[in-house]
């Protein structure tokens, strides 16, 4: 098959377990990631910037506030799609608001075709139907409330990580980008006689959190999708693309309900539960879920909730920004005359049916990874938490960052756990330097 | 007593409410106490914090870890509760419309604590101060 997609220079392999790959080379050793990062995984180093896998939830805050592109997302390439005889892509809704009010969702996935894959698929459906499910499922479910959404893989990473006992809280039904997968893969085997294996089903990503849900899912055994391209990317080839193809004769059907999802407030703007509210950006998540874990909340039925501060389309491996995408995804939707809410493409009752059937089942329950505590038992971990106040009350509390942790409290837990020195600290240094001079200066006398 | 840590709460601060709850519920998480018992004392923390805050003038929030229990103990001065008893109805709120307003005031707050905590007393002079205590058994 042709192929205009990227290919990555060998020797830049993920760090273990991880979507976000960081290169030395780029990296100058400036604080920006370590202090972005929500669960504070990143210290500098040596002048470079390492995350802890332990911590890592890939949200791509790093990616996002690096100035100097020392990170990137482990996305697919082109020797990824020679392994499959058939190949699919499946792009994010995102990827309709990225080229202006002008352009169709039909005209990009005509382009998309054109980039080399031998089929495409349209997610609004399923998304739709997914709002529809979700409706279902809030109106039979016995709680814990409010039940939080699952679209976000970076929002269940901080959950299982943070807060380990919102497990619970998460809404077990499987993603629409899988379910997609999985249905589109059973089609093919029928309709063209493929084998399973030979059908690649690419997802083209907003973000390296879906990246990561790809590689390693939460809920699945394996993912139904075979890998990712992200849509900056495609973005280049894509342009062209819709440029020399010009409008399309027939567009594909378009789920108008669907596709709001691709910005903060699209998933609940399409369901009947009005008991509902959206929370996007890492500090409001953070927040919100406080809040929720000192039982507060407990009369909202459903949260939508993105690690990215406007859903989708402010991902960080988008290229439109998120201001003028919105702008894209409301004209798409009013151009195509229908509003939110109004006519799911498949029946509810339908949708029901398919719930009671176990259709959207997650198919494994997700767990709980909670952060390390400080010690390997209550005594020892109370002893070290007395140590890390200690150690507080000699930093400066200016969090500035200088010694590579984000925070004071952070250098001081490092400093407890063996991972740093005291003395990193600049102000610490140069309080013990002045001490040092003013010592053989003035010798002390009584 | 492992550790102990004392937290100042104002009366009417409600900019503030909810910290110390989450405060406490980080240092939980550092020594490694299992989420559904820090979610347990959260609520409780968080109810009792609460009431501090639209009942009372200030209070003391000590909070102190057993080798078999986590331990909170609220020393408020205040006016008081004249009558402990109708106080733990469930429903019972002397909250004024203002406070209702903001969402408090169903009058589940104590109840609430006690549920959620396995040691639970409540002692108050009326004119003086309410010392809350409640405990979250370990094991």
């Amino acid at each position: 098959m042709r192929c205009d997609l990227p290919d990555v220079a060998d020797g830049e392999r993920p760090r273990s377990e991880h979507s976000i790959v960081f290169d030395p080379q780029r990296c100058v050793g400036c604080v920006d990631c370590c202090k972005a990062c929500p669960t504070a995984a990143i210290r500098v180093r040596a002048g470079c910037a390492v995350a802890d896998p332990d911590l890592c939830i890939d949200c791509g805050e790093c990616i996002r506030w690096c100035r100097h592109g020392a990170m990137h997302a482990a996305t697919a390439t082109s020797a990824d799609l020679k392994r499959f005889k058939y190949t699919v892509a499946l792009p994010t809704l995102t990827l309709y608001s990225q080229f202006g009010r002008d352009v169709e969702p039909g005209q990009v996935l005509q382009a998309l075709r054109s980039l080399g894959f031998d089929d495409v698929y349209d997610l609004s459906a399923m998304c739709d139907m997914h709002a529809s499910a979700t409706d279902a499922y809030l109106s039979e479910c016995r709680g814990p409330w409010p039940k939080v959404s699952v679209t976000c893989p970076a929002i269940i990473h901080l959950i299982q990580l943070r807060y380990p006992d919102m497990i619970d809280n998460l809404l077990p039904i499987e993603t629409a980008r899988e379910l997609a997968a999985k249905l589109l893969r059973r089609r093919l085997v029928a309709e063209k006689g493929l084998a399973p294996g030979d059908i690649g089903i690419f997802f083209i990503t907003p973000c390296s959190a879906m990246l990561q849900s790809i590689h390693h899912p939460e809920a699945l055994e394996a993912s139904y999708l075979d890998g990712a391209f992200s849509i900056a990317e495609v973005y280049g080839p894509l342009l062209k693309a819709i440029k020399a193809n010009g409008p399309v004769e027939n567009p594909p059907p378009i789920s108008e309900r669907g596709l709001l999802w691709a910005m903060a407030g699209g998933e609940i703007a399409g369901m009947r539960n009005a008991n509902t509210i959206t929370v996007a950006g890492v500090r409001d998540v953070l927040r919100v879920f406080d809040h929720i874990e000192e039982g507060k909340l407990q009369a909202v039925d459903f949260i939508e909730a993105y690690i990215c501060p406007d859903g989708c389309i402010s991902g960080q491996l988008t290229v439109e920004n998120r201001y003028a995408a919105r702008r894209t995804v409301q004209h798409i939707v009013r151009r195509h005359g229908r509003q939110a809410g109004e006519g799911a493409v498949v029946p509810e009752e339908k949708v029901r049916a398919m719930l009671r059937e176990h259709f959207f089942d997650l198919e494994e329950h997700l767990k709980a990874r909670p952060v390390r505590p400080l010690g390997r038992n209550l005594r020892e971990s109370v002893a070290r938490k007395r140590e890390v106040e200690r150690v507080m009350a000699d930093l400066p509390a200016k969090d500035c960052a200088a010694c590579g942790a984000p925070s004071c409290a952070a250098h001081a837990e490092d400093v407890v756990r063996g991972l740093a020195a005291l003395e990193d600290c600049v102000f610490v240094r140069l309080e013990r330097l002045q001490e040092a001079m003013a010592s053989t200066k003035e010798p002390v006398h009584d | 007593m492992l550790y102990a840590e004392t937290f100042q709460i104002r009366g009417g601060d409600f900019e503030h409410g909810g910290e110390v709850a989450t405060r406490i519920k980080s240092i939980c998480k550092d020594l490694g106490i299992r989420p559904d018992l820090i979610r347990r004392l959260s609520i409780a923390n968080f109810e009792a914090e609460m009431n501090v805050i639209m009942h009372a003038d200030e209070a003391d929030l000590s909070f102190q870890v057993l080798p078999e229990a986590v331990r909170v103990v609220v020393a408020d001065r205040g006016r008081g509760i004249p009558d402990i008893e109708l106080a733990m109805t469930p429903g019972w709120s002397t909250a004024t419309p203002e406070m209702r307003a903001r969402g408090f005031g169903a009058g589940l707050g104590l109840p609430n604590i006690k549920n959620s905590a396995d040691e639970f007393r409540l002692e108050s002079t009326p004119g003086v101060g309410t010392t809350l205590t409640y405990a979250v058994r370990l094991a």
